[in-house]
């Protein structure tokens, strides 16, 4: 494969970024990903959405108030703005010209977990989700301790019920289990002091806020150090800790190049981030720039989201809706904005089970022979009717580009180059099976048989990976 | 591939004579030695499902003192006797346990205890001990052990996702979304090559497993029927999928399926009361299904969690604790109650102390269940008396 569409694909999600990268190199490229704009104005569908505390307690009332029909219809309209969100989501992802912002966002998006399903505000899953953007390639450190003051955390991980007297841990736990220095690096009583630190922070106007009344002062000891401490004091000691960088570090190097990443890996790539004081843009640059040079392609299964819009991408099919890529990445169990817990997708091996892998081949090979994806086709019973999208059997265009000047084993060759990482002699031969030595490609039908070639490679083991 | 009944054979011996695994081939030529082969179904209650509120010490005083919000009052529980009672909406599991094919072990859990979903769970599924860690699941082991080559449907999990616990170093096992929905679309890809690349390897079984499992299911399927109606839930779905493959003479040793839900840090009574009942519906369906195709007593249902939770509660729930009840339906189980209940006023942390570690229930469905010396997947731990 050739390395600019490894790269397009490992730092975005298609291979429309690899002329880019050939044109003016990984370190301009990086470099522009990092200074990419991005736009924060609301999303209209989300003007009427309660956001102050007061108009979500008066949006709670009215709630409670009507009768049994209109409250489906409130619950149906929060689905459906819950549904927008995503599709929202998804465009940006589809269209960024440096999509490496959005894929980080998606990272952080899989660290800081925090779903609708269990916040049940759109407009805070919003904000957390903007917040991600606007610090994608920003300070680690800092990023944790304003995602932690969220809206959509606090309630995500029930600190919302941590009081004085009452005190409940889960924030506390994740905190340090999931978010940073992970387990085993810290006691039982950690996590009970760290939660009466964080005992009284609850919702508040734009961020959480402590409420005097439900906070516990008491005098405590965490991670080593005794005293009176709050939430971004915990988050200081933390960083304290020398097990920090490591646990973020080895996220990374999954999210973009190596299910398993050695620990000579992690140790380097982590000692120079906390040199770097927790920066992330100089953390990346390092990681990328010399990973790029490296024999490493294949060692990463594609999460789903890669696998469908490269898809859409190679058939040239812009009619497929954001809905129904992100209905089939739920399909396949990766849910934006809803990941099953706390502890994100697990990616790697995970990503592939017996049937999901029928279920990419069911869906390449419809896609292949010009027909739309649609709710029919993933064969799957609604088990909530509300976010299904609409079934549609329209027939698409679907042409994929190849050298018409060439011969069979040259178009073979540049759409592997283009698609799989390896080829082996069985492979091979497979494909010139499917492309024989006297194929003509300006004959009428060749743009089919070209995608009767990509169908089978899609379908292939060596596909799977990048 | 040549596609054996093994698992007719694992009953034919007493006292887990199968050394080798190659002893396998030679006798898995012949099908059916004897009738009614074991198999073991496990349902995961993912989340940490509260022990003290499923099976309670309603009796206990400190039970009330500890847990003043979500403590159930002593008219609600059922089938009270010797100091222990069920969730009022395990009315179905009373019922089993009266028919005398319901066991309930006590205090099950681990020494230092981990109160980590992910780590907990990890830990039950590959039967380490706490400190350990093991790539492959414990039932992964025995069906390594057990196949000869690889077995695409020695075990069944029927889940979204892949289960560390029948992960092996061959794929003996598949997982189903949706067995029905299961159809075969593939070229034969016979044999596997082996790379110098781990993940393509992966995906290089996987893609194989896609041929060679749905075909058995399919057969399977295609010979067993629906016979009574489930209700309309996911594990009811699941379990009756399970019980049409075992009704079809699917032939898998394992089955394995889960329900999540159980984390109640929040708003427990009406939460938990909902999982449970969802529990025993869907539970019972499949004990009166297996019961009416006789086949209850060649099927061990374990029903488990990662872990219990925290006896006193948080207010309106509870945090994560430690050992809990496990209990263990059909298979010709002895209908008991094992162990002490549990002891609230000697606690670890304000958690319950376990008693019975989960890798001697283990232990004891591998010896009892399914005729295999548990020491060869490297359980230390002695085997628990009185289940079957």
């Amino acid at each position: 494969m050739n390395k600019n569409n490894l790269w397009s694909l490992r730092l975005g999600y298609t291979s429309k970024q690899a002329s880019v990268i050939a044109k003016i190199g990984i370190e301009k490229f990086l470099q522009l990903s990092f200074t990419s704009k991005f736009d924060s104005p609301l999303p209209s569908f989300l003007n009427d959405d309660p956001k102050t505390i007061a108009e979500l307690r008066e949006y709670r009332q009215t709630f409670k108030n009507a009768n049994t029909d209109e409250q489906k219809k409130f619950l149906k309209l929060q689905i459906k703005k819950g549904v927008e969100l995503k599709s929202w989501w998804i465009d940006k992802i589809k269209n960024e010209e440096f999509p490496l912002r959005e894929k980080m966002v998606c990272f952080w998006h899989n660290h800081f977990v925090s779903t609708i399903q269990k916040v049940k505000s759109n407009y805070w899953i919003y904000q957390h989700n903007q917040l991600l953007r606007e610090n994608a390639f920003g300070n680690f450190k800092e990023l944790t301790k304003k995602i932690v003051k969220t809206n959509a955390m606090v309630r995500y991980l029930d600190n919302v019920d941590n009081k004085k007297g009452k005190i409940n841990e889960n924030l506390s736990r994740e905190l340090l289990e999931l978010f940073t220095i992970g387990i085993g690096n810290y006691t039982e009583d950690d996590i009970k002091n760290g939660a009466k630190a964080l005992a009284g922070l609850g919702l508040g106007e734009n961020q959480a806020q402590y409420r005097p009344f439900f906070e516990d002062n008491d005098e405590i000891t965490y991670l080593g150090k005794t005293g009176n401490f709050k939430v971004d004091d915990l988050i200081d000691i933390i960083f304290d800790q020398p097990e920090i960088p490591f646990l973020i570090t080895k996220k990374i190097l999954k999210w973009f190049i190596y299910d398993t990443p050695s620990q000579e890996l992690v140790t380097y790539y982590g000692n120079y981030f906390k040199k770097q004081n927790f920066e992330i843009q100089p953390l990346m640059m390092k990681i990328f720039m010399e990973e790029f040079p490296k024999n490493n392609a294949g060692s990463k299964i594609k999460d789903p989201l890669v696998y469908i819009l490269q898809l859409s991408i190679e058939l040239q099919i812009p009619s497929i809706s954001n809905t129904m890529i992100g209905f089939f990445t739920k399909q396949q169990g990766m849910d934006l904005l809803n990941q099953p817990n706390v502890k994100g997708w697990d990616g790697g091996n995970s990503w592939l089970s017996s049937q999901i892998y029928l279920q990419r081949n069911n869906v390449s090979d419809l896609l292949c022979s010009g027909r739309n994806i649609n709710r029919k086709a993933f064969n799957q019973i609604p088990d909530e009717e509300e976010d299904q999208p609409k079934i549609s059997l329209e027939k698409i265009n679907v042409t994929i580009d190849f050298d018409s000047n060439g011969t069979n084993k040259k178009i073979i060759s540049e759409l592997c180059e283009r698609l799989v990482f390896n080829v082996d002699e069985l492979m091979q031969k497979d494909m010139e099976t499917i492309l024989k030595y006297d194929f003509d490609p300006k004959s009428e039908n060749a743009n089919q048989a070209v995608l009767r070639l990509f169908n089978f490679i899609t379908k292939t083991p060596e596909y799977q990976l990048i | 591939m040549n596609r054996r009944n093994f698992l007719s054979l694992t009953g034919t011996f007493t006292g887990g004579l199968l050394v080798l695994p190659e002893f396998l081939h030679a006798f898995g030529s012949q099908q059916n030695l004897i009738i009614g082969e074991q198999c073991v179904v496990f349902i995961q209650l993912n989340g940490g499902n509260d022990g003290l509120n499923t099976f309670i010490p309603y009796e206990n005083p400190l039970y009330y003192d500890l847990r003043p919000k979500i403590a159930l009052r002593k008219e609600t529980v059922i089938s009270a006797s010797n100091g222990m009672a069920f969730h009022p909406a395990l009315k179905s599991f009373a019922t089993m346990q009266q028919n005398g094919d319901l066991s309930v072990v006590q205090n099950v859990g681990y020494p230092e205890p981990v109160r980590s979903h992910f780590r907990s769970q990890e830990i039950w599924q590959t039967a380490s001990d706490s400190s350990q860690y093991i790539n492959e699941g414990w039932l992964g082991r025995y069906l390594d052990l057990q196949c000869k080559d690889h077995q695409p449907t020695a075990g069944i999990n029927i889940d979204a996702i892949d289960n560390l616990a029948l992960k092996g170093n061959e794929p003996n096992f598949i997982t189903v979304k949706d067995p029905n929905r299961f159809k075969v679309r593939t070229e034969n890809e016979e044999n596997i090559q082996l790379s110098t690349n781990p993940q393509l390897d992966f995906v290089r079984k996987i893609a194989n497993s896609v041929t060679e499992g749905s075909d058995e299911i399919q057969k399977a399927l295609a010979k067993s029927k629906a016979t009574i109606s489930y209700p309309k839930s996911g594990l009811s779905k699941n379990l009756e999928w399970i019980s049409r493959l075992i009704k079809g003479n699917l032939n898998s040793k394992v089955y394995y399926t889960s329900l999540g839900g159980f984390d109640t840090h929040d708003n427990q009574l009406a939460i938990h009361n909902n999982k449970l009942t969802e529990l025993n519906d869907a539970v019972f369906s499949f004990y009166q299904d297996l019961k009416q195709a006789q086949q209850l007593q060649n099927v061990t249902l374990v029903v488990f969690s990662e872990f219990g939770r925290r006896v006193k509660d948080n207010g309106n729930g509870t945090d994560h604790g430690t050992a809990a009840p496990m209990f263990i339906i059909g298979g010709n189980n002895k209908g008991k109650i094992i162990g002490n209940n549990p002891n609230l006023s000697n606690l670890d942390n304000g958690d319950l102390k376990h008693e019975i570690d989960f890798r001697s229930v283990y232990a004891s469905l591998l010896q009892n269940k399914l005729n295999f010396d548990y020491r060869k997947i490297g359980l230390n731990n002695t085997i628990l008396e009185g289940l079957f």
